[in-house]
């Protein structure tokens, strides 16, 4: 054997080897299905990034009239004028100097202007973004954690476009649930009953002359939690989520559904001192500005004993409750743009079927191969197998999901295989028929048809890289394993089909089987 | 073995001919698509929902509908799948109302397709939940584990495990028999039967596409394609010359025309798989076109001094055995799909079919004679000696 053919021979065997170790022994953790081979969840999510302009010109608000009393300036009131938009009216003009360096100093994240006794403060677009970007980034990990909490095996959670989230759930089977665990805020707080449960906002407010008193709002109560009616409650929490401890599943004396908490030493010590001065009135528990429960207060609550939020749970509603509460709430709110369930047995049977579909193709186009070109074919075979073999390897290590459009992918790379053999074939069959011995007819049959193969095969390369870089999901899957099986296709056909005649094809052979 | 001799065939004496025959088609497709019937949409472009169902026993699609209609849902799509009359596919059409938000819109459609299924359900199984049955044919693993966990601590979830497999092997449980050769335990087999109930149907699959994503998705895939079929044009263009590259894209453009056209006469619709299709029929086609091409390329260094149409001819005719082969083994491959592969990849066998003949006729029909008239038009002088 030629020292040149030795080379070849190693390297074949090396990249034959590897594709084999990354992919064997194959199963679904090596190669994973996509959802519509394997069923689950696909969803597509919404971050409503205006929430957390919203809430960050709320808070300025509270932030600015605290600074300007602070330093003694005068003012009528500040309003909000929108998303991220905020005025301070009534500043006296002799102050105006002094309003000018606070907020040089202290409101850095703001664009001021003054007209007359008016200042007008707008978010800076640069921060707005920063804002707007990191509520997408927050909820998606909030998303995560819920996620893993509530424990699906190999969840892909991945941000998309400016503030998309897909998320895909495999083998989830519970699409409904899942949704609602996404979806809820979980903003979780104890606040102090004023007045209710009421049957409406009229009554509820009679006391108090049907105006809601400045340090109170009116909730609602949660039919799903037997809560119907209107409660009037303290505008500041007590406690909330934030403050939370522990959070388990549990059941009440009744043996029902529930879920415990403890607190944090602050949260601990304030409600210690609340629920003390309190005995006898109700708290309420409210979750997502939804009164889930408003028990008595029976006794001062002592900060290390914690308490249970009951509400006529399901066991599964209370195991959810647990998962957002230990995941933390959303940072602004999410609504759904799309939504795809794909039954378990759905993909089953795309996979059984696409699978006899798939073995009668390969053994079709085998047979073809070996009946119309005898023992030359047979490399044709070793050549395609090859091919798959090293495309499930290169699967294997991108960790790239085979879907239905994945297969129609690897379809037209084994199509373009089999034509690449075919080319050469026919061009040594050309050669022969000009009367060129075996091993010259080979050679220039292979080096003839490589400029053809080579051409095509990088110019749909060229559109695959253009089809991932700008499709979406699905489409991206068709290109990656197209692109794999080309590159894989150009090593097969034109350098182991070539080493495969070099090594069965004698140089003094007079006649070639093809 | 040889599949021609020696092929001669004056291929591009019937330029005219052929250029005409695919005007006639295309314009055949476009009238169709937008005069007439139109590209049907599936969820994935337009939006809406499609739902897919197994009854537990055979019914028929004028069932379906029948329960439909009673709840004023009598437009929507139904449609047989697979061969038992059992499985449904199920689009409904009834205007989720055009006002309001795109999530209100997507809620609306949500709406829609809880409807179908309490319409298909109807009163089924009523007087079992009643009593506290569960329906086992809806049920979710994680609370069938649990069900059975609170009475046959520690082999809850392998025993829902066991079921779940059993319903999704068929997509739903006919009959309680089905779990004997599962190696559930008696008493708990005995908890099952007392405890649920089969209802009459389960929902294989449900899609949702709110109008947004719809629109987004369109908007994608067509900047995609201009892309990629730029990223073509140019390296041909590089690799052989300008016409040959305008010319491969040409051809895409027709073989993708054609295929759709063809299929916009079938009931057929257009959803994701069947865009992989149509960038598969356009991977065939390059690939055929580029093939021709480079034989060109090669043989005009061969036949100096030959007009181009006549080296083109001999090309083609060179390549005839090949193309033939080739074409043969992807409809071996397609064919084997449309028949065995079931119905999610019927569709985009079916087009595959289409675009696989109509990929040879436009290799030696369209690619070639559209350089020659290249030729013609812009470089009058050198017109058949290039």
């Amino acid at each position: 054997m030629k020292k040149n053919l030795q080379w070849k021979v190693v390297l074949a065997l090396a990249a034959i080897g590897l594709a084999i170790f990354l992919a064997y022994p194959y199963d679904d953790t090596k190669v994973r299905r996509g959802l519509d081979l394997k069923g689950g969840i696909h969803l597509v999510l919404q971050v409503i990034t205006d929430d957390s302009i919203n809430i960050e010109t709320d808070q300025e608000i509270g932030r600015l009239e605290e600074l300007l009393k602070k330093n003694s300036i005068t003012f009528g009131k500040v309003t909000k004028e929108g998303l991220g938009r905020i005025a301070v009216q009534g500043v006296l003009a002799d102050q105006e100097g002094k309003t000018r360096d606070l907020f040089d100093e202290y409101t850095r994240d703001w664009d001021y202007s003054f007209t007359g006794d008016r200042a007008n403060l707008v978010l800076k677009p640069l921060v707005v973004q920063f804002l707007r970007d990191q509520s997408v980034s927050q909820a998606k990990e909030t998303i995560d954690n819920r996620i893993n909490t509530f424990g699906v095996a190999e969840p892909l959670i991945q941000r998309q476009g400016a503030d998309q989230i897909v998320v895909e759930l495999p083998g989830v089977d519970d699409p409904d649930r899942v949704k609602e665990l996404i979806k809820v805020t979980a903003v979780l707080e104890w606040k102090l009953v004023k007045a209710g449960p009421a049957a409406d906002e009229a009554t509820l407010l009679q006391p108090y002359n049907g105006v809601v008193p400045e340090d109170a709002e009116v909730i609602k109560g949660d039919p799903k939690r037997g809560q119907g009616g209107f409660y009037l409650v303290d505008k500041v929490a007590t406690v909330t989520g934030k403050d939370l401890r522990t959070i388990r599943r549990t059941t009440d004396e009744w043996n029902s559904p529930a879920v415990s908490f403890t607190l944090n030493s602050d949260g601990g010590a304030r409600f210690e001192q609340v629920t003390g001065a309190n005995v006898g009135k109700q708290i309420a528990i409210i979750l997502d500005k939804k009164v889930q429960s408003a028990p008595v207060v029976e006794s001062r609550i002592d900060r290390a004993q914690g308490g249970v939020i009951r509400g006529r749970f399901t066991p599964e509603e209370a195991d959810d409750l647990v998962v957002v509460l230990k995941a933390g709430a959303l940072p602004a709110g999410i609504k759904y743009l799309e939504e795809r369930t794909i039954g378990p047995s759905l993909g089953a049977d795309s996979v059984r079927q696409g699978f006899l579909a798939g073995l009668v193709a390969v053994v079709a186009v085998m047979t073809f191969m070996v009946f119309f070109y005898k023992i030359s074919g047979l490399n044709a075979v070793a050549a395609l197998i090859l091919n798959v073999v090293i495309l499930f390897g290169a699967l294997a290590y991108f960790k790239a999901a085979l879907t239905l459009p994945g297969i129609a992918g690897i379809i037209l790379a084994i199509g373009m295989a089999v034509d690449a053999n075919v080319l050469i074939f026919e061009r040594i069959k050309e050669e022969l028929a000009l009367g060129k011995g075996v091993a010259s007819a080979v050679t220039q049959g292979f080096s003839r048809a490589f400029t053809a193969i080579f051409d095509s095969n990088l110019t749909t390369i060229i559109s695959a890289v253009f089809l991932f870089q700008f499709g979406t999901g699905p489409i991206r899957g068709y290109a990656v394993t197209l692109t794999i099986s080309l590159v894989a296709n150009l090593f097969t056909a034109v350098f182991i089909s070539h080493l495969l005649f070099d090594l069965t094809v004698k140089k003094s052979a007079k006649k070639l089987s093809i | 073995m040889q599949l021609f001799k020696t092929p001669n065939i004056r291929f591009l004496k019937y330029k005219y001919i052929a250029l005409a025959a695919t005007a006639v088609i295309v314009l055949a497709g476009v009238l169709n698509v937008t005069v007439f019937k139109g590209l049907k949409l599936g969820v994935d472009f337009g939006e809406g929902t499609l739902l897919r169902v197994k009854m537990r026993t055979a019914s028929s699609e004028g069932d379906i509908r029948n329960l439909l209609q009673t709840v004023g849902l009598g437009k929507s799509q139904v449609q047989s799948t697979g061969d038992t009359n059992q499985e449904f596919q199920i689009r409904a059409l009834e205007s989720a109302g055009s006002g309001g938000t795109a999530e209100e819109q997507l809620e609306a459609h949500e709406e829609l397709a809880n409807k179908i299924i309490a319409a298909l359900r109807g009163d089924d199984g009523a007087a079992e939940r009643a009593r506290g049955l569960v329906d086992l044919n809806a049920i979710d693993e994680r609370t069938l584990t649990n069900l059975l966990e609170t009475s046959f601590p520690g082999s809850g979830p392998e025993a829902a495990r066991g079921i779940i497999a059993t319903r999704n092997m068929s997509g739903i449980i006919a009959d309680f028999q089905e779990l004997g050769g599962i190696g559930l335990k008696p008493e708990i087999q005995t908890f099952v039967k007392e405890k649920t109930y089969l209802g009459k149907m389960t929902v294989l699959s449900r899609e949702t596409v709110g109008p947004q994503v719809g629109a987004d998705l369109r908007r994608k895939a067509v900047q995609a394609t201009i892309w990629s079929l730029l990223g073509m044009l140019i390296y041909i263009a590089l690799r052989f010359r300008l016409e040959y590259g305008v010319a491969a894209v040409f051809t895409l453009f027709q073989d993708v025309l054609i295929t759709m056209t063809v299929y916009s006469f079938t009931n057929r619709e257009i959803n994701l798989p069947i865009i992989a299709g149509i960038l598969t029929i356009v991977g065939f086609s390059i690939n055929d076109t580029i093939v021709i091409f480079d034989r060109v390329r090669e043989n005009q260094k061969l036949l100096r001094g030959k007009p181009l149409e006549e080296v083109m001819n001999v090309s083609l005719n060179q390549c005839l055995g090949r193309t033939i082969i080739t074409s043969g083994t992807v409809l071996l491959t397609v064919g084997a799909l449309f028949l065995f592969g079931g119905d999610v990849i019927n569709d985009f066998a079916f087009l595959m079919l289409i675009g696989t003949v109509e990929g040879v006729y436009s290799t030696i029909y369209l690619s070639c004679p559209v350089v020659l008239f290249w030729q013609k038009w812009f470089k009058p002088k050198n017109a058949g000696r290039r």
